[in-house]
């Protein structure tokens, strides 16, 4: 039991704390990204809203930001990411990758 | 590894599909890239005539009508922020960096190429874009054409590898099934047709093997035969000076009572070590003639009929003639082997049963005794060699060295029958049934 | 589209490959019966067919965070059966961890089936309604499991032609790796749903091996590769490997004990 503890407790820190993130929407249509360049300031925590238009479904994957999430077509998914700090992060469609390309600008 | 064929297939497969698909992928790249270059070199050009084609420097206020929905170009005045002329299809605005050269931009819905060009002439640029979903589309339909074959080539190969292999380990399989199905005393080598080079050693060392094998077999029997029969003649001799010792000192003398059934004991092991050997079924030099199982049968039950009378046993034979195809000597062993057991070991006033009749599979000659009987766990062992039931403290006391059984089998065997042992039906000891087959059967 | 097919497909049936022939090879070293490596195939492709069709509906559970947690539990889950074989595998003579090894090893392949089966079928099917590219695609997936199995196959026969000693101890050197992707994978899925909160990474190797490169992408398959990996990442990778390593040694001795 006392173990248990420990290992929740050590556990805190990474547990994340539900303050007011940012919201920021991002649409797949035709295999694209609408907005394809993210502007986000730096530090901070940012929540991706996608929605997917199309009817097959994509991928958002970026190696840079450690993301991976399959969004079936018409449908929507949520991913965090941040805190970052400056600099470009691309992120594409596995699924459509020649040509749903887009990045994240942290500024 | 369970099965060499199996191993080879899917090594090989995998071996061909590793590098094929590798120089697949390799053939598709270079490919594509080449495709590239060429429809960016026709961008280019494309830019170079309209550029030839239109020299307009002022706004024309009208747009060039256009079919094709994949392609569009305009031209911009210096600083890029007018638009001097354009396609219908065109987007009104500059996209992307107004610098010479190439860009991916998005637009419509689609995804673009767009060859940025200064015309320094007449201070104005020129921009002619693709729409590259489709460029990508024509390019891989060709290159496709040429990479499909290779991918359903696997399947193929897969199929003829099998049966290549299959091919190839024949010989390993022939010899297998001759191995299998050799006979447990059959002994000769193995012949097989064009030995491959890597079963060549190991086709040798069988036979050489199995040849050893013989030789060794046929020695230990010629051993024991040759020493049975060597042991013959003193063990007469010895009975004859022990009959007229017993005389002279009197027969009820225990120790001369004794060493009498010492001798008998042994000059029946002699004697059935000489059945054995001359009723093996490797012995080629049997004779076969027409014998009646039945009279057989009759005429030695008579021949001992007091020995059941010594011990006050029944015996009754049921049946009729049947002629069967037999050596009769080893016939004659046989039954004197059955009957002889089911006296010895069913306790007095026993009954025993004896029966001669056609069965489906031939003719069935059956012995049936009120004695123990045989477990049934036991069963497989009592044809075994010198092998007698709860070993040498046999607890019916009787005579005996081992053998009859397995002379009944050796005889058996012979004449291709078949032994079951079982329960009797009536009394609860052991049932033999013997079954000559059909074919042994003499239809005279 | 058919190099994206290609890798897609590859890495998936990669993974799923190794673990296939890294399970093959163990119990044939233990001689045990091959059967439930079918049945565990199959299982796992029905349950990747059903989370492949359902995965709209898992992605809104949780406000939005239904697929990382399915995902992550997905992956923790065969972490723990990893465990539980680690710790059954030297106690071979007693029935109950006999069975216990075999109901592992078919817990963990038909979970990374599902997960690794419904991504590739998700990919697929999404081209049925598009014939232009539909070729290409399943093209390049044929090509993707082409090569992917014949790697399980080689790894395979490899295994079992090693020594059983060292093939053993390479047998748990891919679990172990596996593991560690597993738990940091999971760690990663926690971080995107924000059940965890992301940190910076602790460094950044993508000048060095690009997570883009095949070489990265094999790296991946094989070790869990990152190339910017977060502090809790890295915690998760290195602790559940040496949580494996611990149960593992724990249970061998105590087998030693036992004799």
């Amino acid at each position: 039991m006392r173990n248990i503890c420990l290992i929740i407790f050590l556990l805190l820190p990474f547990l994340s704390a539900q303050a007011d993130t940012m919201v920021v929407e991002v649409r797949i249509k035709d295999h694209l990204f609408f907005p394809d360049e993210i502007r986000i300031p730096a530090d901070t925590k940012v929540k991706l809203l996608i929605k997917n238009e199309d009817v097959t479904a994509e991928e958002f994957e970026s190696y840079e930001l450690n993301r991976e999430k399959v969004i079936a077509g018409g449908s929507q998914a949520i991913v965090f990411i941040g805190p970052l700090s400056i600099g470009v992060y691309p992120f594409f469609g596995e699924f459509f990758p020649k040509t749903a390309q887009g990045k994240v600008i942290v500024e | 590894m369970k099965s060499i064929r199996l191993y080879l297939l899917l090594a090989l497969l995998a071996t061909i599909t590793l590098v094929n698909f590798v120089s697949l992928l390799h053939g598709y790249q270079s490919s594509m890239q080449k495709a590239e270059s060429l429809f960016d070199s026709r961008l280019k050009s494309t830019a170079m005539l309209i550029k030839l084609a239109n020299s307009a420097k002022q706004n024309q206020q009208h747009s060039a009508e256009k079919e094709d929905p994949y392609t569009f170009f305009q031209i911009f005045n210096e600083s890029g922020n007018e638009l001097i002329i354009h396609s219908s299809n065109a987007p009104h605005i500059m996209l992307g960096e107004l610098s010479e050269g190439f860009h991916d931009v998005n637009f419509a819905s689609y995804r673009w190429r767009n060859y940025v060009h200064e015309d320094t002439k007449l201070q104005r640029w020129i921009v002619v874009a693709e729409r590259i979903d489709i460029r990508y589309i024509l390019a891989e339909d060709v290159v496709l054409e040429s990479l499909v074959p290779i991918v359903l080539a696997i399947p193929v190969s897969a199929l003829i590898i099998w049966f290549a292999v299959g091919l190839g380990l024949k010989p390993l399989t022939l010899f297998a099934t001759q191995l299998s199905h050799k006979r447990v005393d059959d002994l000769s080598p193995i012949t097989l047709e064009r030995v491959p080079s890597e079963l060549t050693t190991v086709v040798n060392s069988t036979n050489s093997l199995l040849l050893r094998l013989e030789e060794a077999f046929d020695r230990e029997q010629r051993f024991s035969a040759d020493a049975a029969h060597e042991l013959r003649t003193p063990v007469s001799v010895l009975k004859v000076h022990l009959h007229n010792l017993g005389t002279r000192l009197g027969r009820q003398d225990e120790d001369i009572v004794l060493l009498t059934e010492g001798v008998e004991r042994m000059g029946h092991l002699i004697e059935q070590i000489l059945a054995l050997y001359r009723t093996s079924p490797d012995q080629a030099a049997v004779k076969f003639e027409q014998v009646d199982v039945f009279k057989t049968v009759q005429s030695l039950i008579a021949f001992n009929y007091d020995t059941f009378d010594r011990k006050q046993q029944t015996i009754d034979l049921d049946g009729e003639s049947h002629v069967i195809e037999a050596n009769l000597f080893a016939l004659e062993t046989l039954v004197m082997n059955l009957i002889n057991n089911a006296n010895k070991y069913t306790p007095e006033q026993g009954e025993i049963h004896v029966e001669v009749k056609r069965h489906e599979l031939g003719v069935l000659l059956r012995v049936e005794d009120s004695g123990p009987g045989i477990p049934e766990a036991q069963r497989e062992r009592v044809f075994e060699r010198f092998y007698r039931l709860h070993g040498d403290r046999h607890d019916s006391g009787v005579v005996g060295c081992g053998l009859g059984l397995t002379i009944v089998k050796h005889i058996a065997d012979l004449h291709h029958a078949t032994i079951n042992l079982g329960t009797s039906a009536n009394g609860g000891g052991l049932r033999v049934d013997v079954i000559f087959p059909l074919r042994a059967i003499s239809h005279a | 589209m058919l190099l994206n097919a290609v890798i897609i497909v590859l890495r998936e049936v990669l993974e799923a490959s190794l673990l296939a022939s890294t399970f093959l090879a163990i119990s044939q070293m233990l001689q045990r019966d091959r059967k439930w490596i079918f049945f565990a195939f199959s299982l796992g492709l029905v349950m990747g067919s059903i989370y492949a069709l359902s995965i709209s509906s898992v992605s809104m559970m949780f406000g939005g965070a239904g697929q990382e947690i399915l995902n992550a539990s997905m992956q923790t889950l065969i972490y723990l059966s990893l465990l539980v074989f680690a710790a059954a595998v030297p106690h071979q003579n007693k029935p109950l961890f006999r069975n216990l090894t075999i109901i592992s090893l078919v817990f963990a392949v038909v979970l990374s089936l599902s997960r690794e089966g419904s991504e590739v079928l998700l990919f697929i099917t999404g081209f049925i309604g598009v014939p232009t590219l539909f070729n290409s695609v399943l093209l390049g997936g044929a090509v993707g499991a082409g090569i992917g199995l014949s790697v399980g196959v080689f790894f395979y026969y490899l295994l079992i032609h090693l020594t059983p000693r060292f093939g053993v101890w390479l047998g748990y050197v891919i679990l172990l790796l596996i593991s560690g992707s597993m738990m940091s994978q999971a760690v990663e899925f926690m971080m995107q749903a924000d059940i965890f909160s992301s940190t910076a990474p602790v460094w950044d190797s993508s000048s060095l091996i690009s997570e883009r490169s095949i070489s990265g992408q094999l790296l991946y398959a094989l070790i869990g590769y990152e190339a910017t990996p977060t502090l809790s990442q890295v915690i998760a990778y290195i602790g559940s490997m040496t949580l494996f390593i611990v149960i593992a040694i724990t249970s061998s001795t105590l087998r030693e004990k036992h004799l």
